[in-house]
C-alpha cells in the first residue's frame, strides 16, 4: 500500500446542470418508483391522522373553538391565560413534574436492577424476565382497572385486605390526597420496569465479556466494574430507556382516567390530587368543550417534552465527552 | 445536501404547512337539515346515556312509537355514563351521528347553548309537557332564555335508607332531622360500627351538598339566576354540617358499596340514589324485610334534596327534528310510560317518569313510593344558569378543601360564588 499522500485537488466547482444530468433522475426515479408506492399508503394515512389533526390542532390552540361554533382566532390569548391565570394548570403541571421525576427514576433503576439480576440465558432468568415483562404485554385497561380494585376501600380492596391481615386499619387509598401521586408512580414502575429490563439486558449482552476479564485481571472489583464498565457502555441504551420513559410519563393518561375518575366531570380525582397535564388536557377539551384551550395545552405539554428531551439528550452527549 | 436544494425542501414544507393551517381554519360546517312533517317516515338514530339493559326498557316505547308512526325506524343505542358526554360532543362537532339523545339533566342547555341541539319550542311539545313534568326537575331543563334544549327523560331521586331492624333494636327512630341523624350516628359509633352513616351518589361533590344546602334554606343562585346566593349564613351552616358528617361523624370519602355495608351491618343509615329500591333485595336476599327507606332528615329550613335524572333531546343536526320531536313527547304519552314501567319491571328495575303523578303505579312498598312522592314535591335539579356546568367541577375541588384540609367553609363558599359570577356573567 502506498503511503504517499496524493496532493488534494482543488475541489471541484458546482457542475451546470446539463441536460444529461436531469436525464439521470428518469432512471432513478424508474428504479425507486416502486418504493415510493409501497410507501403510499402509510404516508397517506400517516398524512390524514397524525399530520393534518397535528396542523389543525396547531391552528386551534389560536382560537376559541367550542366544538361546535366556528372557531375565532384570538391570538395568544389561549397560552396567556394557561400560564398566567390557571391555577389547574399549575397542579397538572406539579403533579406531573413529580411524577415524571420519580417514576422515570425509578422505573430506569428498577430495570437497570432487574436486567442485572436476570441477564443470562437460564431458565432462572428467563422465567423471571418473563413474568417482569407481562405486565407491558397485557392490557392497560384491565391493569388499571385492577389496580382501581386493588386500592378500593371497600373489604374486597387487596391493599386493606393486606393491611387488616397486619392489624392495620383501611386507608381511604383514592381519597386520600396526598397518596395519589405515589399510588400512579408505583403502578407506572411496576409496570414499566420489566420493559426497560429487556433493554437494558440486550444492552449488557453486547458488552465484550473481555472487557471484564481484563478488568478481572486488573484486580477491579464488581462495583468498579459495574461502575466504569457497564455504565459507561450501557449510556446509550439507558438515554433511550430514560428518554421513551419520560415521554411517555408525561402522556400519562389512562392510569389517573380509570384509577381516579371519580364523576363524569371530575377526572383528576379528590383535590385534583392525581391531575396530570394530559387528563387536564381532555377534561378542557371533551369535558368544558374548550377545545381550542385544549389545543394551546397540547402544544404546550409537546414544547415542555421537546425542551426536557433535548436537555437530556445534550447532558448525555456531555458526559460521554467527559 | 446542496444548500440551495435543502433551502427549498425547507420553504416547500412550510408552504404545505401553512397550506394545511389555511385549509384548517376554512374547516367549519353548518348544521343541514330538513324539515319534515312529523307523520312522514323516518330513520332515527337514539343514543341513550346507560347501561345495555336499559335498551329493552326504550325499546318498548320505540315498538309502540313504529306501530303508531309506518315506516318510521328507531336504532337504540347504549352508551356509557363515562363516555357519552365526549361522544355526544364528537357527533355534534361533526354534524352527523345521534337524532335523538338522552343524557345528564343540565346536557340539554349546556350542548344546546352550544348550538349542538334543537329548541323545542319550536315543534310546539313544551306547553304540552311542562304541565305534566315535576316543577323542580323542569327548572333544569328550561334555559334562561326560555329555550328548551331537552325534556326530562326520567328522574332520579336520594332517599334515606336504614337498617330497620338494626334502628329498632336500639330504639331509635327513622332520622327525620340533622339533629336526629347525627345523635343515631354517634349512637352506632359509640356501639363500635365506624362508619353508620354514609353518603353515596357522588359522595364529597356539589350533589351531596346541594341536599343539606337546600335543606338549610340556601340555594345556588337566585331564581332569576341574576346573582348567586350560596355565599349566606344558610350555605355556611350546611357546609359546616355536611363537612362534620365526614370529619366527625365518620361518613367515608370513598363511595362504599352500600349493599355489602347494609347487609354486614357495617352500614347501618345512608343516602342514595333510588335506583337502590329494586337492587337492594335482588343482590343481597338476606337484607330483605330487614331495611326500609324514607326522605332525608330535614334541615332547619325543611326537606329539599337533589334531582337527577336523564334528559331527552334532538340534535341540531338531525334530518328529522319533527319526527325526532314528536318521538320526545311520545314519552310523555299514558300508553309510553306504562310500557317503560312494565319494561323496566321485567328488567329488574323502576323507571321513575318525570310524570310525578304515575310514582303510585311503579311496583315497590308503600313507604318507598311515600317517600318518592314526598321528595318529589320539593326536590329540585341541577341550577340552569349560565357557566354552572364549567362551575361545578371546580366547585367540588373548593368543597373538598372544606372536607379535606379544614378549610374554612365561609371563605370556600367565597371563592364559589365568586367563580359563579365570573362564569354567569362571563
Amino acid at each position: 500500500m502506498s503511503t504517499t499522500k496524493a496532493p488534494e485537488a482543488a475541489p471541484p466547482e458546482t457542475p451546470p446542470e446539463t441536460p444529461a444530468r436531469k436525464k439521470n433522475h428518469q432512471p432513478h426515479l424508474r428504479r425507486n418508483l416502486p418504493g415510493y408506492l409501497m410507501l403510499l399508503p402509510f404516508l397517506a394515512l400517516f398524512a390524514a391522522f397524525l399530520v393534518w389533526p397535528l396542523l389543525n390542532s396547531l391552528y386551534l390552540a389560536f382560537t376559541d373553538f367550542n366544538g361546535i361554533k366556528p372557531p375565532g382566532f384570538v391570538g395568544f390569548d389561549n397560552f396567556e391565560r394557561l400560564w398566567t391565570d390557571d391555577a389547574r394548570f399549575r397542579k397538572a403541571l406539579g403533579n406531573t413534574v413529580m411524577y415524571v421525576i420519580a417514576s422515570v427514576t425509578l422505573t430506569t433503576l428498577l430495570a437497570l436492577a432487574l436486567a442485572l439480576a436476570f441477564r443470562t440465558t437460564s431458565l432462572r432468568d428467563k422465567t423471571m424476565r418473563t413474568i417482569f415483562f407481562l405486565p407491558s404485554v397485557t392490557s392497560s385497561m384491565a391493569l388499571f382497572l385492577i389496580w382501581g380494585w386493588i386500592f378500593d376501600v371497600e373489604d374486597f380492596g387487596l391493599a386493606n385486605t393486606v393491611l387488616g391481615w397486619f392489624g392495620g386499619d383501611s386507608v381511604a387509598w383514592l381519597s386520600t390526597p396526598e397518596l395519589a401521586v405515589p399510588i400512579l408512580v408505583f403502578i407506572s414502575v411496576w409496570g414499566g420496569a420489566g420493559y426497560g429490563m429487556i433493554i437494558f439486558v440486550a444492552g449488557l449482552n453486547a458488552i465484550p465479556e473481555e472487557l471484564y476479564e481484563q478488568a478481572e485481571i486488573d484486580g477491579a472489583s464488581t462495583f468498579r466494574q459495574f461502575w466504569h464498565i457497564t455504565l459507561p457502555l450501557l449510556r446509550p441504551v439507558t438515554t433511550y430507556v430514560l428518554v421513551t420513559s419520560l415521554i411517555g410519563a408525561f402522556q400519562v393518561f389512562e392510569a389517573v382516567y380509570i384509577v381516579f375518575r371519580t364523576t363524569a366531570s371530575n377526572v383528576g380525582g379528590i383535590l385534583d390530587s392525581a391531575l396530570m397535564i394530559v387528563p387536564y388536557l381532555y377534561d378542557m377539551g371533551f369535558g368544558k368543550f374548550e377545545l381550542g384551550f385544549a389545543s394551546a395545552v397540547a402544544w404546550t405539554l409537546f414544547i415542555i417534552i421537546f425542551i426536557v428531551s433535548t436537555v437530556q439528550l445534550r447532558l448525555t452527549r456531555t458526559l460521554k465527552d467527559l | 445536501m446542496n444548500p440551495a436544494r435543502k433551502a427549498l425542501r425547507t420553504l416547500l414544507a412550510a408552504a404545505l404547512a401553512a397550506a394545511v393551517l389555511a385549509a384548517s381554519a376554512c374547516t367549519t360546517s353548518t348544521p343541514q337539515t330538513e324539515t319534515a312533517d312529523s307523520s312522514e317516515p323516518a330513520h332515527l338514530v337514539f343514543w341513550n346515556t346507560g347501561g345495555d339493559e336499559e335498551v329493552a326498557v326504550l325499546r318498548a316505547v320505540a315498538d309502540l312509537y313504529i306501530a303508531a308512526h309506518p315506516g318510521t325506524t328507531i336504532d337504540i343505542q347504549a352508551v356509557a355514563w363515562a363516555d357519552s358526554h365526549a361522544k355526544i360532543l364528537s357527533a355534534a362537532t361533526a354534524q352527523q351521528g345521534p337524532d335523538v339523545i338522552s343524557g345528564g339533566l343540565s346536557w340539554g342547555n349546556e350542548f344546546g347553548q352550544l348550538g349542538g341541539m334543537l329548541d323545542l319550542r319550536e315543534f310546539g311539545i313544551v306547553d304540552e309537557v311542562k304541565p305534566l313534568v315535576a316543577p323542580g326537575s323542569w327548572k333544569s331543563v328550561e334555559s334562561t332564555d326560555g329555550a328548551v334544549y331537552g325534556v326530562p327523560m326520567d328522574m332520579t331521586l336520594y332517599l334515606f335508607y336504614y337498617r330497620s331492624d338494626l334502628l329498632a333494636a336500639e330504639g331509635i327512630a327513622p332520622p327525620a332531622t340533622w339533629a336526629d341523624l347525627t345523635a343515631a350516628t354517634e349512637h352506632f359509633k359509640g356501639k363500635g360500627v365506624d362508619n353508620p352513616f354514609v353518603m353515596t351518589w357522588s359522595t364529597l361533590s356539589w350533589l351531596q351538598y346541594t341536599n343539606f344546602l337546600k335543606q338549610a334554606g340556601g340555594d345556588w343562585y337566585t331564581d332569576d339566576c341574576s346573582a348567586v346566593t350560596v355565599n349566606t349564613p344558610e350555605g355556611v351552616s350546611a357546609l359546616n354540617y355536611w363537612a362534620d358528617l365526614h370529619r366527625k361523624h365518620g361518613a367515608p370519602n370513598e363511595e362504599p358499596d352500600l349493599a355489602s355495608g347494609l347487609e354486614s351491618g357495617d352500614i347501618v343509615m345512608a343516602n342514595g340514589g333510588n335506583w337502590n329500591l329494586s337492587g337492594l333485595d335482588v343482590s343481597h336476599p338476606d337484607l330483605v324485610g330487614k331495611w326500609d327507606v324514607s326522605v332525608l332528615p330535614e334541615g332547619p329550613a325543611g326537606a329539599g334534596s337533589f334531582i337527577g335524572g336523564r334528559v331527552l333531546g334532538a340534535m341540531s343536526y338531525t334530518k328529522f327534528p319533527a319526527q325526532a320531536a314528536d318521538f320526545i313527547k311520545f314519552f310523555y304519552s299514558d300508553e309510553a310510560v306504562a310500557a317503560l314501567q312494565q319494561a323496566a319491571k321485567a328488567n329488574g328495575f323502576l323507571w321513575i317518569s318525570p310524570r310525578a303523578e304515575l310514582v303510585d303505579k311503579l311496583d315497590t312498598t308503600d313507604t318507598a313510593k311515600t317517600a318518592l312522592k314526598t321528595t318529589l314535591q320539593t326536590a329540585e335539579g341541577p341550577p340552569n344558569c349560565n357557566g354552572w356546568d364549567k362551575s361545578s367541577p371546580d366547585i367540588d375541588k373548593l368543597l373538598q378543601e372544606v372536607v379535606l384540609n379544614d378549610a374554612d367553609p365561609a371563605e370556600k363558599l367565597g371563592e364559589i360564588a365568586a367563580l359563579l359570577t365570573e362564569n354567569l356573567t362571563g
